[in-house]
This record gives structure tokens, C-alpha cells and sequence, in this order.
């Protein structure tokens, strides 16, 4: 560029040069900013219904623009995956670089077309604003920069999974999905914002952000680090967790949530055993505090607590009546979603920390309640739910009416069980599911066919069972009739025949109680040698004794606890299905806060006087 | 307990005024609470909620026909209360009185409370069906009408009881 030449004056002819405005129209400049372009990236726009408070926006800004301002008043709930939390915007520090809204995985954040902000210096914190749909000032600026699939940094679509087709698992009880190779494992790790949603929805807290980063940067001892920091059940979780972390996950807001659970199965799997062994053993004390502990069931609630204790130094003794361990997980949850090799790892990598476990003892039977709170200094209580419900339908005590969780332990242990020609089973949750497709597998086994019918009270609307769960029962060839109720038993010449039932009119009444009507009119009977009945379980306190039953606390039929777990007896605590539920990874949440409590009463105890 | 009731429905077919109609129908509902009453020390503690429960709500239903039975305006009352009549919704003729033994358990107590609620909305009916349109059997209605109304409660309970535990 030529340097301009400050001195110099202009030609003589210069003044001449205005005569040439002198007909011109005066124009006159509105005081109002002008329009920007349509891409603008002027202030910001903020939709808060559509906002969840996930912090994306906040993290993924480079200049440090964004602080999360609580909202008093706004929705928080973090198993859906909401914050009270709203982004309030520093434009002293703000680039309009718009990464915010390009990452924003609901879409609730764009740039507006307003670009003028003025203040006196006594308002010089106005530039720190908590901006709306209506943009900074309340006045309607249209949208700029925002959301658009050219620009969104947020990959909707999950890794797919393999799966075996349903013509060929029903042949088998093989694991159903093949898991996540490394580049499957590595894309779909890349897809989370790390927004934290997941942990706050996950009951026992799982570092989900910090695993799935180790996975991303390839580095998956750190990533089996992270999971073992708040769960022993990492092979069992990575699984069949019911992971309430997906539910909250925001990219879940617009696309498919990250498989969360599936990284962690791919993590446990790819990790060397025994190397897994070592970074659960890491930060275990070098101690023994000299202190016994005895737990009731080993369930993932009672060795869960055992896990953390023992690694606290404690001495820890589980007494499981069953001859494996791992409660329903084993015994209850069928091979094709929960291969027992892979709980077997879980398990050795808890007895390895020195873990003690007696297998076929049964507390109140083989030995009393009252020789182990004279022989330990706490007691857990972790026996679960394992008296399966029954309708009590005319029919319901014959021989060829079983309950579910019965029949599922007796396959999983490996007893010979009379496989039926037909079935029908009632229930619509997933242990309804679970038996049925254990039955399905049985049959095509031993008889080429499968023939069962699932009756349950719900309608398919308000199954408690999985979507996937129905859907994969019906490509296997099961027969799902929903909103129908059970009447009776249909017995011929005195073996079962099957099940007669009554359509459902309702299921809720107007407050939204669980109160079924029925219409006897339209009754329909399901032919079957086998009734299976789904329909809840309870748990068996028969252990306790009548003594002990009268000293402790109950609320309407469950064990009464503090937030600890702790019942209203100094010694006894008690953990999992039980007293909360309904899943392993809240087995797991109650496991580790008994033993945190115990691990507190004990501590107390060394030092007291 | 049940065959007691048809004594019962015997014992209120005799009776015409409204005020004994009403004295008959408190001792139903207190003979049911005293049963409750009875019970709960006889089951495991786990279970005791319940037959308190049911005594105790036992003791609401008396209180209620009591209210009116010591008021001479209840009939009027029982009027406003007939034209809103609450809805059968027959679930109880899937349950089957069981034989309260010595240990019941909670589903045991609550079919029992449940068939015992739907034995007496069906003689407050047809004591209703059997009388001639009036105050009397305004009362009756409104009586049965109250009895589906526990049972529809009660309904409620057993479901969320029951039908729980497990995914
Ligand atoms: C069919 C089925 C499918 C399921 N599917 C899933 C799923 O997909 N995902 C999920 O997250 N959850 C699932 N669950 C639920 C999950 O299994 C439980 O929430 C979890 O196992 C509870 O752990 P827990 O330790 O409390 O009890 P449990 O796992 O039931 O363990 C209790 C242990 O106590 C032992 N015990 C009982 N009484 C005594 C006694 N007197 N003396 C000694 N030992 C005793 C039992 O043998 C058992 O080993 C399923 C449950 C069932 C029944
Ligand atoms: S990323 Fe989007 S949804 Fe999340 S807090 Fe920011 S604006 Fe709200
Ligand atoms: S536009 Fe860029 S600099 Fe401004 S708040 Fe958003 S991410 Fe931060």
C-alpha cells in the first residue's frame, strides 16, 4: 500500500468537489442498529425449555465466556437428564466464535442478529448476561448463527451393534450382542460431550465422562480405573446394567444416546484379566483393622459392601445359600444376556481381595442370625427378592404352576427341568421376559418349535419390560396379548391346561393408581402345560427368627433403613432388592453406602476408649 | 366372618328405620375393625402394617355411618351421595376369599379384606334391590356404594403390594 501523504493539502480545485452534494436528498442514518446478515453471530439466543442446563456449552468454550447460573424455580431432575443450570454469557471474554451452539447437543443455544450493547461505566457488569429467547435485551432479535446439520458438532447416530439374528440365537443360549470392536469403541467414545448428565443419573455415580475419554485416548486401563472407582460389577454392568445414565445422556435430546454401557463392556472385555485384578487391588489398605464383618447373600449388594470393606482392611465373611454367588445375576438373568464367565470374572476379581465367601449356607437355616451378631461386629443383610409372587387364581397351587424366578434358578444351576410342548406365562416385566425366552430357547432345543404366550395386565404402552426385550420375544416367536387379566387355571384330567383371562378395560385409575378393570365379557383361555407366573416378587425374612423380626423396623413390609442402610438395630444393616431395588446398579449404590456406614461405626469403635 | 355376614344381612332386612339401618351398619363396620384389631399381633411383624391399616381404616368407615347415624339431616345427605355412585369394576370377582390360617401372609389378609368388602357391597345392593324406591333404600344404595368404594381402595393396595418387587 502507498504511504499516505499527511501534508498534502488537495489541489486547488478541491472545495469545488462539495458543489457536487449540493442537490442531493439529505439522508439520515436511523439511531437503530441495521439489520445483520442472515448468519450473523451476534448475542446470544437461549431457548430454556429447550435447554437442559448440561454444561456443553460451557465446557466446550475456549475463552472461558460461560459460567452455569443456578435458576431457582427451574426443573431439576437428574435421572432425566435435567439441570436447574442456564449458561449466562461474559461478552468481555465471548468471541462469537459460536462452538457453543455448534456443540450444543438439545439446540436450545444460537446467536441472534443484535450486535449492539451500550452502558454507562457505572453498568459495566451488564456484559455478563443470562441470555433467553428473547436474546439480551427482551426485545425479539431473529436467529443468526444456530443449530443447522452442516455445522452440528454432535454426532446423533450410535455404533451400531451386532447382534445374533433371531433364527439363530433361539437355537442357543450364546451372549445375543457380539460387543464393540476398537474403531467401533473408538468412534462412538468420540460422539460424548462430556457433560456429566450420566453420572448424576447413574445411582452409584459412575465416572462415565472420565472412562469414556480413557477409551477415546485409547488408554483402557485408565478407563477400567475410572469404572472400578464406584463399581465391582463392571463385567456384570457393562451388560446388563438397566443404565439410567443413557436416559439422562444429552445427545439422547436429539439423537441416539451414547452407548455408555457398551463402552464399559467393551473396556472390561479388552483389558487383560489380570491386569484388571491389579488396578482393583490399587489403594487397598495395608492394614487389618482387626474388625469381622458378616454378609448375608452374595448378591451384587452384599459384595459390593464386601468389596469396599475388605479394601477398607476389614475381615469380611459372605454366607450365600446358593452354591455360586453373584445372587440373581447368576440365578436369575439367563446366559444370552449375561454370559456366568463373565460374572465369574467379577467375582474373582472380589475374592482376590481377600473376600471369604460360604457357599450353600443358608442364614436361618445352617446357622442363625443370633450366632452371627455374637461372632461379628456387623452384619449386613443382602438376600434380595427371591419368593416369586403368585395371582392366587383358582388353579394357582397345582403342580404345573410355577414361578418365574423359581423355574430361572433351576436352569442356571444346571437342574433338569421338564421342558413344556406350550406355555403360558403371566407378566409383563422383564423377568416375564427372561423366563419366556429361556422357555423359547428350551423348546426349539428339544422340540424344533416354540410355543408360548405372554399374557400381561398392561398394555404394550405400559409394558414394564424393555422395548428390545418385546420385540426380540416376538422375533423369536413368542405371542405377546396385552391387557389381559388372569381368572382362572384351566386344569384336564388334573395336569394343566391352561390359563383363561379376562380382557383389561383399564389399568390406572384416575389418580393414576395401578387398579385394573376388567370386561368379563371378553374372556379368552390359552391353551399350555406350563403356567409361569411374573408378577412381582418379595423377600424371604424367614432367616430372622420371630425374636428378631419383632426388634426391627418395618415400613409397609420392607425392612425399614436410614439413608446408610442402616436398620434401628446397632449391628444389623441391610442392602439391595431387599429394602430398595430394582437393579444391580442400585445393588451396587447400596452396597457401597453400607459399607461406608460400617466402615464409620467400626472406626469408631477402634477408637473408642 | 363371611357366614356372620349373612346373619348380618338377615339382621339389617329386618330392620326399617333409618337411624337402626345405620346402628347396624356401624357394628359391621366395628366387628370388621375389631377383627383387624385382633389379627395384627397374630401375623409377623413385617405384616402388621397392614391388618393395622385395615383397622384403621375400618374405624374411618364407622366413624363416617356413625356421623350419620347420630344426625337426623343424614338422609339428605345420603341422597347427595346416591347420584354419584362409584364404579364397580368387578376386579373383585377374580378374588377368592382364602382361608385366613394362623400365619397369613399380606396377600392372604388383603384378598381376605378385599372379598370381605365385596360380600357386603353385594347384600347392601340387593337389600337396595329388594325395597321400594325412598330414603331406606337410598340408604342401602349409599351404603353399597361406600363398600366399593373401600374395595376400590383396596384394589389399589393389593396391586401395589403384590404386584411389585423385581424388573
Ligand atoms: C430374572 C431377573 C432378571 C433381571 N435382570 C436385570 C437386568 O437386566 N439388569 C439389572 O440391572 N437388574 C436385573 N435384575 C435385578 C437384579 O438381578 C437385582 O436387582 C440384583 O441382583 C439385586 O442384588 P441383591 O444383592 O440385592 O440381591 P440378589 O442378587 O437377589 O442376591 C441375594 C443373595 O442372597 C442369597 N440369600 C438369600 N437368602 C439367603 C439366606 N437365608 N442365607 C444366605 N444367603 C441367602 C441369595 O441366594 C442370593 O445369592 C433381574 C432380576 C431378575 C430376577
Ligand atoms: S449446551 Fe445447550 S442444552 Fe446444554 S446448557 Fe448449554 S445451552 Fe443448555
Ligand atoms: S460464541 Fe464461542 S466464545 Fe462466545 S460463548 Fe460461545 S463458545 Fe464461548
Amino acid at each position: 500500500m502507498r504511504d499516505i501523504d499527511h501534508q498534502d493539502r488537495g489541489g486547488l480545485l478541491g472545495p469545488l468537489k462539495n458543489l457536487s452534494f449540493f442537490a442531493r436528498q439529505p439522508i439520515t442514518e436511523p439511531l437503530g442498529p441495521r439489520p445483520a446478515s442472515a448468519n450473523y453471530r451476534g448475542f446470544h439466543l437461549n431457548d430454556w425449555d429447550l435447554c437442559i442446563g448440561c454444561s456443553t456449552c460451557q465446557k466446550v468454550c475456549d475463552n472461558a465466556a460461560i459460567t452455569m447460573v443456578k435458576v431457582p424455580g427451574l426443573a431439576e431432575d437428574p435421572a432425566k437428564g435435567i439441570r436447574n443450570l442456564r449458561p449466562a454469557i461474559d461478552y468481555g471474554r465471548c468471541c462469537w466464535c459460536a462452538l457453543c451452539v455448534d456443540l450444543c447437543p438439545t439446540g436450545s443455544i444460537a446467536l441472534s442478529r443484535e450486535y449492539v450493547h451500550t452502558c454507562l461505566d457505572s453498568e459495566l457488569d451488564s456484559y455478563f448476561i443470562l441470555p433467553d429467547a428473547r436474546g439480551i435485551h427482551g426485545t425479539p432479535y431473529p436467529k443468526g448463527w444456530a443449530k443447522s446439520t452442516d455445522a452440528d458438532l454432535v454426532a446423533l447416530e450410535r455404533q451400531p451393534m451386532t447382534e445374533q439374528a433371531a433364527a439363530v440365537r433361539i437355537e442357543n443360549f450364546a451372549e445375543i450382542v457380539a460387543g464393540y470392536d476398537a474403531n467401533q469403541a473408538l468412534i462412538e467414545a468420540s460422539r460424548c460431550v462430556q457433560c456429566g448428565m450420566c453420572h448424576d443419573a447413574c445411582p452409584t455415580h459412575m465416572h462415565a465422562p472420565e472412562y469414556i475419554r480413557a477409551i477415546w485416548k485409547g488408554d483402557l486401563e485408565g478407563a477400567v480405573r475410572e469404572i472400578y472407582r464406584t463399581n465391582p460389577f463392571a463385567h456384570t454392568c457393562g451388560r446388563v446394567c438397566t443404565h439410567r445414565c443413557e436416559t439422562a445422556c444429552s445427545v439422547g435430546h436429539r439423537g441416539a444416546p451414547i452407548a455408555i454401557r457398551w463402552l464399559k463392556r467393551y473396556a472390561m472385555d479388552a483389558v487383560d484379566h489380570a491386569r484388571v485384578k491389579q488396578i482393583a487391588a490399587e489403594g487397598r489398605a495395608d492394614f487389618i483393622s482387626g474388625k469381622r464383618v458378616a454378609i448375608v447373600g452374595a448378591g451384587p449388594a452384599g459384595l459390593t459392601a464386601a468389596f469396599d470393606l475388605v479394601r477398607q482392611g476389614h475381615d469380611v465373611t459372605v454366607l450365600e445359600a446358593q452354591a455360586q454367588g453373584g445372587g440373581m445375576v447368576r440365578y436369575g438373568i439367563p446366559d444370552y444376556r449375561m454370559p456366568a464367565d463373565r460374572l465369574d470374572r467379577d467375582l474373582d476379581i472380589i475374592t482376590s481381595l481377600g473376600v471369604k465367601i460360604r457357599y450353600n449356607t443358608r442364614v436361618g437355616v445352617d446357622l442363625t442370625m443370633e450366632r452371627l451378631q455374637a461372632e461379628y461386629d456387623a452384619v449386613v443383610l443382602g438376600v434380595g427378592l427371591w419368593m416369586g409372587r403368585s395371582t392366587r387364581v383358582p388353579g394357582a397351587d397345582q403342580a404345573g404352576v410355577k414361578r418365574a424366578v423359581d423355574l430361572l434358578r433351576a436352569v442356571a444351576a444346571g437342574e433338569p427341568i421338564e421342558v413344556p410342548q406350550s406355555a403360558v406365562i403371566i407378566g409383563g416385566g422383564n423377568v416375564a421376559m427372561d423366563i419366556t425366552r429361556t422357555l423359547a430357547r428350551l423348546q426349539q432345543q428339544r422340540y424344533g418349535e416354540v410355543r408360548i404366550t405372554l399374557t400381561a395386565l398392561e398394555d404394550l404402552d405400559h409394558f414394564l419390560a424393555d422395548a428390545d426385550e418385546i420385540r426380540e420375544a416376538r422375533e423369536e416367536g413368542v405371542q405377546i396379548l396385552d391387557a389381559r387379566g388372569p381368572q382362572e387355571i384351566l386344569m384336564r384330567e388334573g395336569q394343566v391346561a391352561g390359563l383363561r383371562t379376562w380382557g383389561v378395560r383399564s389399568i390406572f385409575d384416575p389418580a393414576g393408581r395401578f387398579a385394573p378393570s376388567y370386561d368379563p365379557a371378553d374372556e379368552q383361555i390359552h391353551p399350555g402345560d406350563l403356567v409361569v407366573e411374573a408378577i412381582g416378587q418379595a423377600a424371604d425374612v424367614n432367616l430372622l427368627g420371630e425374636a428378631l423380626t419383632e426388634a426391627l423396623q418395618w415400613h409397609r413390609g420392607r425392612l425399614q433403613v436410614d439413608s446408610q442402610g442402616r436398620t434401628n438395630l446397632e449391628w444389623l444393616w441391610a442392602a439391595g432388592d431387599m429394602v430398595r431395588g430394582p437393579d444391580v446398579v442400585s445393588a451396587v449404590a447400596d452396597g457401597h453406602r453400607v459399607a461406608d456406614s460400617i466402615h464409620a461405626y467400626l472406626s469408631v469403635q477402634e477408637h473408642a476408649p | 366372618m363371611i357366614e356372620g355376614h349373612q346373619g348380618s344381612y338377615d339382621r339389617i332386612k329386618s330392620k326399617t328405620s333409618l337411624k337402626e339401618i345405620l346402628e347396624v351398619a356401624c357394628s359391621f363396620e366395628s366387628s370388621a375393625r375389631d377383627f383387624y384389631r385382633d389379627l395384627a399381633p397374630k401375623v409377623s411383624k413385617n405384616i402388621r402394617w397392614l391388618a393395622e391399616e385395615l383397622a384403621a381404616e375400618e374405624q374411618c368407615h364407622y366413624d363416617l355411618l356413625r356421623g350419620l347415624a347420630d344426625h337426623p339431616d343424614s338422609v339428605e345427605q345420603v341422597a347427595v351421595e346416591v347420584q354419584t355412585p362409584a364404579n364397580n369394576t368387578r376386579f373383585s370377582d377374580a378374588i377368592h376369599l382364602p382361608d385366613l390360617g394362623p400365619r397369613p401372609d399380606d396377600q392372604a389378609v388383603l384378598q381376605y379384606a378385599m372379598g370381605r368388602e365385596h360380600i357386603a357391597m353385594e347384600h347392601y345392593q340387593s337389600l337396595a334391590d329388594g325395597t321400594a324406591p325412598g330414603p331406606i333404600r337410598d340408604l342401602f344404595v349409599y351404603l353399597a356404594n361406600e363398600e366399593t368404594k373401600h374395595k376400590a381402595e383396596l384394589e389399589k393396595l393389593y396391586y401395589e403390594t403384590v404386584h411389585s418387587g423385581g424388573v
